[in-house]
């Protein structure tokens, strides 16, 4: 992954890890061939990043975009809004893209777990 | 003549004077089976078709075979067909259907039945004990109160061993040898099998608009409410044991289809092609929506199924659940999971409490945001105006899940406000603007939008509004799948736009054979003359050969193939169509455009049905948000790939997200498809010359005795 980014401060750390109110949640799904499509919005970084965990059988539904300025406006974390922008704008599909944006979220979570002083997950 | 396919018999099952009734299927034969034959056997034993509640007294419940099950027809031997007037739906809850898999349809053939006709109410709770043409009513009052898993452990508890029966392994080398005459008959009235039975749990009981029907561990009939009809009748089970087979009438025929199936159509296992866009020939594999918890597993199949999409773990929880119900608390699990495999853990063990209360959550498919949205705003829980005890902090934990479906299957809390419909609860709770803005999507008769939204994909959605329910049927939508998948990958285009949707207009016999454009769900052509063709096809296609011969909706029809070299797929072809099927087991010479025809006349008796009960075209319409606001980009998915032509007549693949329905063209749209229906224009009644053609008079008699026969227009 080449978009190292700075450690968030504490106060980010929290927000990180925190859930946003219901008015600013993500809205986002799943696909799973052949049956359909279900809901399922995000209210926080932990929850985006199982609904991207990979599955060899369905696939999540997210709004690059909207993602990109969810993370920046609402979560207020510009450094992965950066990273976000910076890696959804360069893959070579759709697929591609959650892989890459399961990484760099993952890698924030770990970033504020650690500052935060939480346990970090394996 | 023996009715080949057929078993002969339907029980007739009077609950207040507890008689068990043989009426001969013969008389029914021309519906065919399943969907049809119920909806037959409903006109004659329903006394009153202007019930709009399925748990008014005079309702009568259908539990329907086809005349495939049994047998060893691809994806088609383990369906069952549920009708009746359903629960919970708005603004009329109509005559309609469900469906269930397993092995429930079979064995009620092997015991020798081909369908039950359930009428009447019980005195005090009952379950209904078949065994061959040995019928008793028993008494249920010790498992009323019970789920649906310990009501069907406590039956075949009662049901036992018999003291006398060998059920040691037995040394096959020591046993008798017997002769054909002392063979004859001796497999009669023997089996290994468990009973398969079909019951409610506590949310049939208590009579809830969320209630179904469970068999087994995770077979149910969901759709429509239909556990709350049994409960109304004080019916807790039925179980079925027989020991009997099915004639067909050319079984060396059967075998034939069935090899070309493998040979022709379904993918290869010495060369398989993992990315092979078909469904039929599809490898088998499970449909669940999260990770399987375990690789210690194994496939479970309706019987006689080709695929196996649900699973048995050895960790022990959601054993045969699949597709959504393995996913209705999945964006809430996310919220307290803290690995992929704790959130597969929360999923299939809520799937599981749904599968124990008998609860049908498909209700929840956005029924639950909609609850989530009413507590985030302040309007739900406690001393809110919408008074809850529940404690919604925790949605997503299991405790919540149990809690809530407690609650909706007890009528406590919330429950006791949901118990007859959740718009009708919006109602009550002055939500209607729910409607409005989207927050509530329920967008027909009462019921969720289902993940192809009306907006998008078109003949869901007109198909839903036209019938009585979620069409639930998967006839043409693989190709968002398919197309969205490939695009996200960015996989190679296996079948371009234009050469799709000329392999579809191949088989869409009679009304649409070679009209692709049916297929264009692009702006310019959404209300056209073509989409209402397509329409009309795929619900008369279903009556008859999804809901009546039952073939399984995820397989058939079979439209397009990567494994055939000319990418044609099973269905309506003369090697292994579904009507040469039909045929190598009935003995009829069915071609695939009669199939459509009876699927014709069985939607035509429906619709009379539905008239009866006070359909008029002026309450044939979507919830308000699919008109006032539109499907946004990346609301569920990042896009919704369709072919469609564009301003110059090019066919391909086009987003389709992004609009609305126009209310003023749907109507006129509408208009179009009643014309090609011969229903009446003004009130969507089908007309005298319509029913008369059908050979349905005795419909078109009982419409006019009604005052509701639609007008002759010129």
């Amino acid at each position: 992954m080449s978009h190292p980014m700075t450690p968030p401060s504490e106060e980010l750390s929290h927000r990180l890890l925190g859930t946003v109110p219901y008015k600013d949640r993500l809205p986002a799904g799943r696909l799973l061939p052949p049956v359909g499509i279900i809901p399922g919005d995000v209210r926080s970084l932990g929850e985006l990043h199982l609904l991207l965990a990979p599955d060899d059988r369905s696939l999540p539904g997210v709004n690059f975009n909207a993602l990109v300025d969810w993370v920046e406006r609402v979560i207020g974390d510009r450094d992965l809004a950066d990273a976000l922008r910076k890696t959804t704008g360069n893959t070579a599909s759709y697929v591609d893209g959650c892989f890459k944006v399961y990484e760099l979220v993952g890698m924030r979570l770990t970033q504020a777990r650690e500052i935060a002083g939480q346990e970090v997950l394996t | 003549m023996p009715l080949y396919g057929y078993a002969g018999k339907i029980l007739r099952l009077d609950l207040t004077q507890r008689k068990a009734i043989v009426i001969e299927t013969e008389k029914y034969r021309r519906w065919g089976g399943g969907h049809g034959m119920g909806s037959a056997l409903f006109w004659d034993f329903c006394k009153d078709k202007t019930i709009t509640d399925g748990r008014h007294p005079a309702n009568v419940c259908c539990i329907m075979t086809s005349p495939l099950n049994g047998t060893i027809v691809p994806s088609a031997g383990g369906r069952c067909e549920v009708v009746g007037v359903g629960v919970g739906m708005y603004p009329i809850s109509w005559f309609t259907r469900s469906g269930f898999g397993g092995r429930f349809s079979t064995m009620l053939k092997y015991a020798g039945w081909d369908g039950i006709v359930i009428e009447g109410k019980a005195d005090k709770p009952v379950w209904v004990d078949i065994r061959n043409d040995q019928v008793s009513f028993r008494d249920a009052v010790n498992l009323w109160g019970k789920d649906t898993w310990t009501t069907q452990q406590e039956i075949w508890r009662q049901i036992g061993i018999q003291p006398e029966t060998k059920h040691q392994w037995q040394d096959l080398q020591e046993l008798e040898l017997l002769t054909k005459e002392q063979r004859k008959g001796k497999d009669q009235g023997r089996t290994t099998q468990k009973s398969a039975i079909l019951t409610i749990g506590p949310a049939g009981e208590n009579q809830t608009a969320h209630a179904s029907l469970i068999h087994d561990a995770g077979n149910g009939a969901g759709q429509g409410g239909f556990g709350a009809v049994w409960g109304s009748k004080n019916l807790k089970a039925i179980s079925v044991l027989g020991t009997g087979s099915i004639r067909v009438a050319d079984p060396k025929a059967i075998i034939r289809a069935r090899m070309v199936t493998k040979e022709k159509y379904v993918s290869s296992w010495e060369r398989p092609d993992l990315r092979s866009w078909t469904r039929l020939g599809g490898f088998p594999r499970p449909i669940i929506f999260v990770r399987p918890p375990t690789n210690d597993r194994r496939p479970q199949s309706c019987q006689g199924c080709i695929n196996g999409c649900r699973t048995r773990y050895n960790v022990g929880y959601g054993n045969e659940s699949s597709c959504q119900e393995t996913a209705w608390y999945g964006s809430f699990a996310r919220k307290v999971a803290k690995s992929p495999a704790e959130n597969t853990e929360i999923n299939l063990r809520s799937a599981d409490i749904v599968q124990r209360y008998g609860f049908n959550s498909f209700l929840f498919q956005t029924g639950l945001h909609w609850l989530e949205h009413l507590y985030e705003e302040g309007l739900l829980g406690p001393g809110k105006k919408i008074h809850s005890d529940l404690p919604w902090k925790e949605i997503g934990t299991l405790p919540f899940a149990e809690k809530l479906v407690h609650a909706l299957s007890a009528k406590t809390d919330i429950g006791a406000d949901m118990a007859d419909g959740w718009v009708q609860a919006a109602i009550k709770w002055g939500r209607e603007k729910d409607l409005h803005t989207g927050a509530m999507q329920f967008s027909y008769w009462g019921i969720p939008e289902h993940g192809y939204d009306p907006r998008a994909e078109l003949e869901w959605g007109y198909g839903s509004i036209m019938g009585d329910r979620d069409t639930n049927t998967h006839c043409f939508n693989q190709i968002f799948t398919t197309v969205s998948a490939a695009f996200a990958f960015a996989m190679p285009i296996r079948i371009e736009a234009e050469e799709m949707v000329n392999l579809h207009a191949r088989k869409l016999s009679p009304y649409a054979k070679g009209r692709p454009e049916v297929l264009d769900f692009s702006d310019a052509n959404m209300y056209s003359e073509a989409v209402a063709q397509l329409v009309r096809w795929q619900q008369h296609y279903c009556r008859f050969f999804k809901q009546s011969a039952l073939f399984c909706d995820l397989k058939w029809p079979d439209f397009y193939s990567t494994n055939t070299p000319n990418l044609e797929g099973a269905t309506a072809s003369s090697d292994a169509g579904e009507q040469v099927f039909w045929n190598a087991v009935t003995g009829d010479k069915l071609t695939f455009e009669d199939g459509i025809e009876l699927g014709r006349k069985i939607w035509n008796l429906d619709n009379a049905i539905w008239v009866l009960q006070g359909r008029h075209r002026d309450i044939v319409h979507f919830a308000p948000y699919v008109y006032e606001t539109k499907y946004e980009k990346g609301e569920l998915f990042p896009f919704y790939m369709w072919p469609c032509r564009d301003e110059k007549g090019k066919w391909q693949y086009t987003d389709l997200m992004g609009r609305s329905l126009d209310r003023g063209k749907f109507e006129e749209w509408k208009t179009i498809f009643y014309k090609l229906e011969g229903w009446n224009t003004k009130t969507g009644s089908p007309k005298r010359s319509t029913l008369e053609k059908m050979d349905m008079k005795f419909a078109a008699d009982a419409l006019q005795a009604a005052g509701r026969l639609g007008e002759e227009e010129v």
